[in-house]
Parts: C-alpha cells; structure tokens; sequence
C-alpha cells in the first residue's frame, strides 16, 4: 500500500457493532453441548468403524440371474441384525456373477452364523442358485496404519499451519492465533464425528475426505477474520483488543453468512439429490461436512477471536500484576 | 500493472472460453475408426473405485508356501507402490493371514485404450527379482524353468534407486534408454562394496556379469574396469515404456515371495452404480444456485466472479485429465470431488469477499477506479493467507501419501513418517491433488482473471454506474 493510500484513507466503523466478545458464556455451553451430544450418541449409537479399519470377513457368492444388492443388505440385515456393504461382481476368469458381502468384526460372524446366514439367504432368492464361492478374513493393520498415517498427517499440517499464522500475524501476536484457529478447527472436526455417530454411518475413507476439507475451510474462514484484524490494527492504532475484535467480526459478518451460504447450500443440495435418487451411501459423505460447515462458520466468527480475545486479555492482565 | 484496457475482458473471456471447451470436451482426431487423443476431456477421466467399481484380484503365494505376517506385509506394501507406480491411484489392497491372500482392488474403465487391467494384473504380481550373478549360468528347476544359477553379485535390496535415462551409447553415436542405478553404500557389506569386488575379480575375464529379473536375462556386459562408485547401468534394448516399467519396478521392490492370481473378477461400484450422476446433478444445480446468487448480491463483479468460477472448474478438470503436459493425470474418487468442492468454494469465497470489498470501498466515497483497484489489493491478504495454507496441507497429503518416488514424499517419509512404510494411499492423494490444482486455479481465475475482467469492464461508459457493484448512485 502506498502512502497516499494511507493518508486518504477514512475509517469506516459499523454503523452497528456487535459485541462478539461478551459472548463466552455462548461459546462454553457450545463445545460442552457438542461434547454432550457425542458422547451420549457414542454410547447409544456406538461406533462404527469400516472393515478396512476394523477387520472382518467377506463372503463372495457366485449366483444366477439378476440380484438387487440392496435386497440382499436387507436380508442379511434380518440374520446378522446390523447393516453390511453388498457387491456385485462378474469373474473375469470363469464368467459367473457374483455377490460379495463384508462383515465387519464386531458382528459377530461366526462359522454358525455364517451357515444360518447362507441357508437364509438360499432361501430368500431361491431363483438365483446362490452358492459360497469364497471366504476371506481382512486384516486390519493396514486400515489401522492408514488412519494413524493420516491423523499424524492432519497434527503435522495444523503445527504448519499454526506455524504459519504466526510468521503472517506477527503484528497481532501471532502464536496464540494460530493455536486459537485450530481450537475452532478441533470443534468444527468433533461437529462432523458426532454427525457421523449420531446419524450412525460407518467410519470409512469417506469420513477421512471430510475431515480434510473441514480443516481447509475452517482454516481458511478464521485466517479471513485475523485478516480484518491485522487490517483494522494499522487503521485503528489506539482501539482495544476486544474493540478489534467486535469491529472485524461485524465488518466480516457479511462475507461469512453469504460464503456459508453458498458452501452450506451446496452441501444441503447434494444431500437432498442424494436423497432423492437414493444413492444413501454419499450421505455418510455430505451429511457430516455440512454440519462442520456450519460449525466453521461459527467457529470462525465466535470460537476462534473470542477464545483469542480472552487468551490475550489474561496474559495481559498477568503481565500488569506482576508488574 | 500494466494499464487494463476495454479489450483485455474480451481476451481474458476467450481464453477461458477456450480452455474451458478443451478441458470439458478434450481434442481428438478420427482417422477411419483410430482416435487419436491430443488432449483428454471428461470422458477420458479415470473414476475411482467408490464411483465406476473396477477390478478384484485375490493373490496368494504359489505353490505351498507358508508367508509369515511380515512378508504378507512387506507384499502388501509393494503391491501398492507398483499400483501408484502404474497410476492407479485409488486402490484398496487387504491382506489375509489365516488364508495368505492379497486382495487387490482397483477402478476399472471400460473402453480406456490405454489401460489393459490384465496386463495390469500380471505386472502387480510379478515378483520382480532382480539379480546381479556371475556368468550367465542356467539350470532347470524341478517345474522345468529355467532359471539363472550363477553367484550372486547383487539383488534389489542392495539398490538405492533406480531411474530411467536416455544417454548417449557408449561408441557416442546414438542415444539410447537405460536404467541407471545407484547402489547402497552404508556399511562394509554395502551393494557398493560387493559391486566393487565382483567387478575387481571380474575385470578382463571372458566372465561376463548377467542381471536377471525374475527369470529372464535383461543383458550380461563383459566387465572392462572396477567399478567402485557404487553406480551401475543396465543396457539392452529398452524403449521410454520398458526402462521406465524397470525402473519402477526396483524402485519399488521385489516380492518376498513368488505370488499367483487366485482369482480375478469386476466388482460394482461401492457407492452404488450411477452415484456420479447423482452428483453431477447436485453440482450442476449447485453451481447454477451459486450463479445466480453471486450475480444477484454482488451484480457486475457478481457476473464476472461466475466466469472465473467456470474457469476454475474446468482448471480443476483439466488437473484431473491431465490437460497440463507437466502434470499427470489422477484417479477421480469421492475425496478428490471433496477437493474440487473444497477449492472452489474457496474461489467463491474469494469472490465474496472482492464484492463486499468493493462495496465498503465505494461507500467511503472513493472513486469507482479507486475503489476498484483498493478493493482487489486488499482483499488479496486474506485470499492469499488463507489459500496458502490449504496449499500447505494439499502438499503436506500428497506428500504423506503419494508415489514414495516424489520429491516431497521423500522428504516427509525420511522425516515425519519415519515410523510409517512408505504407503502410496491413493484416496488422500486424490484429495490433495485435486486440492492443490483448484487452489492454483483459484489463484489464476479468482483473483488474477476477475480483476483483470472487473476492471477493463469498468472502461465501460455503460459499465461506470456505481449501483452496478452495489454502490451508492452518488
């Protein structure tokens, strides 16, 4: 920016600013809330991990005809009582049709059950000749190993990003900044768990391109606000923290309610599409991320300044007393 | 800047228009019934596993052998290398210790003329030996193969890398491919080492050294000097397909066991056939919503921001396509449309924020050039911090989980990931790359295009009235 910028420049303040920081109580009762939610859906629904992370068996039955995968998921459903992944498959060497169905562990599919599932099953769609085929345990170490991959990936981004955040906002303290985006971040990601809990979906890569895209949006909509911070402190010199923060958050309202718009409606529009032509697996896909979507936007507006508002007014009040 | 004139939208709008259509639709040609793709468009992407199915392969060891967790292991490990080493980014592979199975899944294309899933198939379960012996030695094993009998000199372990090359032969005359490879030179009994001392013994002997993979005889040059600095070369007649696929084939290891395909089967897609339409709908409808939307908020810059996000998605396909000669191609999987949506959300978002800045700035009763040009400086800040870190993560994801051969997967690998095998996990790869290759676009289309558009438009005497980008009329 050049100086003639700078000397013409008129502060333009709100008309109306509203008083984000006063709103601690709002935030506290927030996260406790969300806490609540996903620890009574984790014991009454329980979680749900895929096969690629949990271990468990797939059947591979060769049959005859045409077969309805979803016919077949609830069929098994009625023997084993919880929902499975059905495949259907042709065998490149030997031509025949096939029908895969992976169990995962915890449900329990012993060689009985197996026997009672097949017996059910051959009576069910008797026109299709369903005959075993194959039988293969998944081992989990693997899965286990992606998912540990993944999340140290996920820890490393955050240090570089809080890394980041604080070489870029120097001028506004930096460092507690950065710790303070990942805070909302944290919140925005327990958000899209609880979904995927409560709504019962099974944990499967899809929840791991959720938990990636929360964290770039997240990021990205509490960097905006810092931005207006950062921005707000050169033209503002004398003004408060809290002040700051309150006149940025209203300055950036706009732009936060009509970009979640757009990324919440979109979301809200796949899963109706979805829903609609009953494509039920991407839910587990759609249905979390807009519900971290939402969490974002406010996470950005309230958690992220208001926890930071409130880390820096302590520090700087332990500064005076011990002074 | 250099001074944006009333021509430059018109410019800037063709070139969008143009790459747009070869994106979307690709060039080719038909010559009787033989396409040829120069570049390739929608129909030429690779969908993932989740969204088209593709292909089942059980492995298990041939014959009678018993393989233990950690050979399982390490197998399982250099089937996904060679899979990323094949492109196919999106795979699932398993493994079974109680019954001593891989299962390997992988998209499938029906109709991709370059992609043959058998060949494919047979090339991931190869065991790919490689050996260095003395002599070129054979017997006949108790199957009747022959097989190389000679002293070993050198086997893949003892290679740190290896890559293709095209240089020129030895007389100088002409160039040919080979694959160089760089021995490990850590301790005594170092691949340098043991090179070093076969070759001193050989040197000037009528013994030639013959290098093997598996069972077949690549090349056996005759040995003129000590080769000491832990380099070797393997020559014979290789074309850029055959010394690249050897290449990568050491590079990514030998099995600890022979394998065979136990069976080989299509599976349907797990997200149930027909999702993409299903999405594709929902992009579609949302796009148009945002279209719209951002043309209703924000008028003229609103118009402006839905051309740039045009480009932008077909900057995103392109990506995927591998429109861009230097890039290749990726699979297209459920996290990597989370990418696209993830990316052009953030070039909406950009495009918000230029609007409501351009508002403010005509508020305070700056002049409309003015404004315009403050507007796009400062919005930029937080455009670009805020882009810059989601390049951050792309890069850190595709590095943690790309091909291990990648400049910033050996980076990570040797440091971050130390404890983890180097795993080529196509899902997140795909995410990330779509990621990063919609951040850049953001950069070129959202911001750089948008305001070269928005402000040539403003040269405009029809286009100078303020309420247009929702000014006051003063």
């Amino acid at each position: 920016m050049s100086k003639k910028d700078t000397q013409k420049e008129v502060v333009l303040t709100p008309k109306k600013v509203y008083n984000f920081c006063s709103k601690k109580k709002l935030i506290l009762g927030v996260v406790i809330g969300v806490l609540l939610v996903f620890i009574a859906g984790a014991i009454i629904r329980g979680i749900h991990l895929a096969i690629e992370f949990k271990g468990g068996t797939l059947i591979t039955y060769t049959y005859q005809g045409e077969i309805n995968t979803n016919d077949v998921a609830s069929a098994v459903k009625d023997v084993v009582g919880s929902t499975v992944v059905v495949r259907t498959g042709e065998s490149l060497d030997s031509g025949g049709k096939q029908v895969t169905i992976s169990f995962t562990s915890d449900q329990g599919l012993t060689v009985d059950r197996q026997t009672e599932l097949t017996t059910a099953l051959r009576e069910k769609f008797a026109e299709n000749d369903l005959e075993i085929y194959d039988s293969n345990d998944v081992n989990p170490t693997s899965g286990r190993e992606f998912l540990l991959k993944c999340l140290v990936a996920v820890v490393f981004a955050a240090i570089v990003v809080i890394i980041y955040i604080a070489i870029r906002f120097k001028n506004i303290g930096g460092w507690s900044a950065g710790v303070c985006s990942i805070f909302a971040l944290c919140l925005d990601l327990l958000v899209a768990f609880t979904a995927t809990v409560v709504c019962k979906f099974n944990i499967d890569s899809n929840i791991v391109a959720v938990f990636l895209t929360i964290l770039g949006y997240s990021i990205n909509n509490t960097i905006v606000i810092y931005d207006r911070i950062r921005e707000n402190r050169k033209l503002m010199p004398k003004a408060s923290l809290n002040e700051l923060i309150n006149v940025s958050c209203t300055q950036s309202l706009t732009r936060s309610i009509r970009t979640s718009i757009t990324t919440i409606g979109t979301m809200l529009i796949v899963t109706i599409v979805v829903m609609v032509t009953g494509y039920d697996s991407l839910l587990s896909f759609s249905v979390p991320l807009m519900m971290g979507l939402i969490s974002g936007t406010f996470s950005s507006l309230f958690v992220a300044p208001v926890t930071w508002s409130w880390w820096m007014n302590k520090r700087a009040a332990k500064g005076k007393t011990s002074k | 800047m250099k001074k944006t004139g009333k021509k430059t939208f018109f410019i800037v709008v063709a070139f969008i228009a143009i790459f747009a259509v070869t994106s979307v639709l690709g060039i080719d040609k038909l010559y009787g019934d033989n396409r040829t793709t120069y570049v390739k468009g929608v129909d030429d992407i690779r969908l993932g596993i989740d969204i088209k199915g593709g292909v089942d392969v059980t492995f298990g060891p041939a014959g009678d052998f018993d393989a233990d967790e950690a050979q399982l292991d390490s197998a399982t490990e250099v089937i996904k290398t060679r899979l990323s080493s094949l492109g196919i980014t999106d795979n699932e592979v398993y493994s079974d210790t109680k019954s001593d199975r891989i299962i390997v899944r992988f998209p499938w294309k029906v109709g991709e003329s370059n992609f043959d899933p058998e060949s494919a198939v047979k090339e991931l379960g190869e065991m790919a030996e490689l050996t260095f012996r003395k002599g070129t030695d054979t017997t006949t094993d108790a199957e009747g193969n022959t097989i190389p009998s000679g002293e070993i000199v050198l086997t893949g372990d003892d290679i740190a890398s290896a890559k293709s090359q095209y240089l020129p032969t030895d007389d100088g005359k002409d160039l040919e491919y080979v694959v160089s490879l760089e021995l490990k030179s850590d301790g005594e009994n170092s691949g340098k080492e043991k090179f070093a001392a076969a070759t001193g013994e050989l040197m000037g002997t009528e013994t030639p050294i013959s290098i093997w993979m598996d069972n077949t005889m690549i090349s056996a040059p005759r040995v003129n000097s000590t080769i000491t600095d832990g380099r070797a070369q393997i020559s014979g007649s290789f074309d850029a397909d055959s010394s690249k696929k050897l290449a990568d084939q050491i590079n990514s290891g030998a099995l600890p066991f022979k394998m065979e395909t136990k069976s080989f089967r299509t599976i349907s897609p797990t997200m149930g056939e027909g999702s993409l339409d299903a999405i594709l709908l929902a992009a579609l409808i949302a796009f148009v919503g945002i279209a719209v939307y951002m043309i209703f908020l924000y008028r003229l810059p609103g118009f402006v921001a839905v051309i740039a996000l045009c480009g932008q998605v077909a900057g995103s396909i392109a990506a995927i396509t591998g429109w861009f000669g230097f890039m290749n191609g990726s699979t297209l999987t459920i996290p990597g449309i989370a990418g696209i949506i993830l990316a052009v959300g953030m070039g909406v978002d950009a495009n918000i924020i230029t609007g409501e800045r351009i508002k403010e700035e005509l508020r305070t009763g700056k002049s409309l050039d003015a404004a315009i040009k403050i507007a796009y400086k400062r919005a930029f800040s937080a455009i670009l911090d805020g882009n810059i870190t989601n390049v951050i993560i792309a890069v850190i994801l595709m590095g943690a989980f790309g091909v291990p051969d990648s400049f910033f997967s050996k980076i990570l690998n040797k440091t971050i990931f130390f404890a983890f095998g180097a795993t080529a996990e196509g899902v997140v790869y795909s995410f990330g790359f779509t990621l990063l290759a919609g951040v850049i676009c953001n950069f070129i289309f959202g911001v750089f295009a948008s305001r070269l558009m928005v402000t040539s438009l403003s040269k405009f005497k029809c286009f100078k009235n303020r309420k247009l980008y929702g000014g006051d009329t003063k």
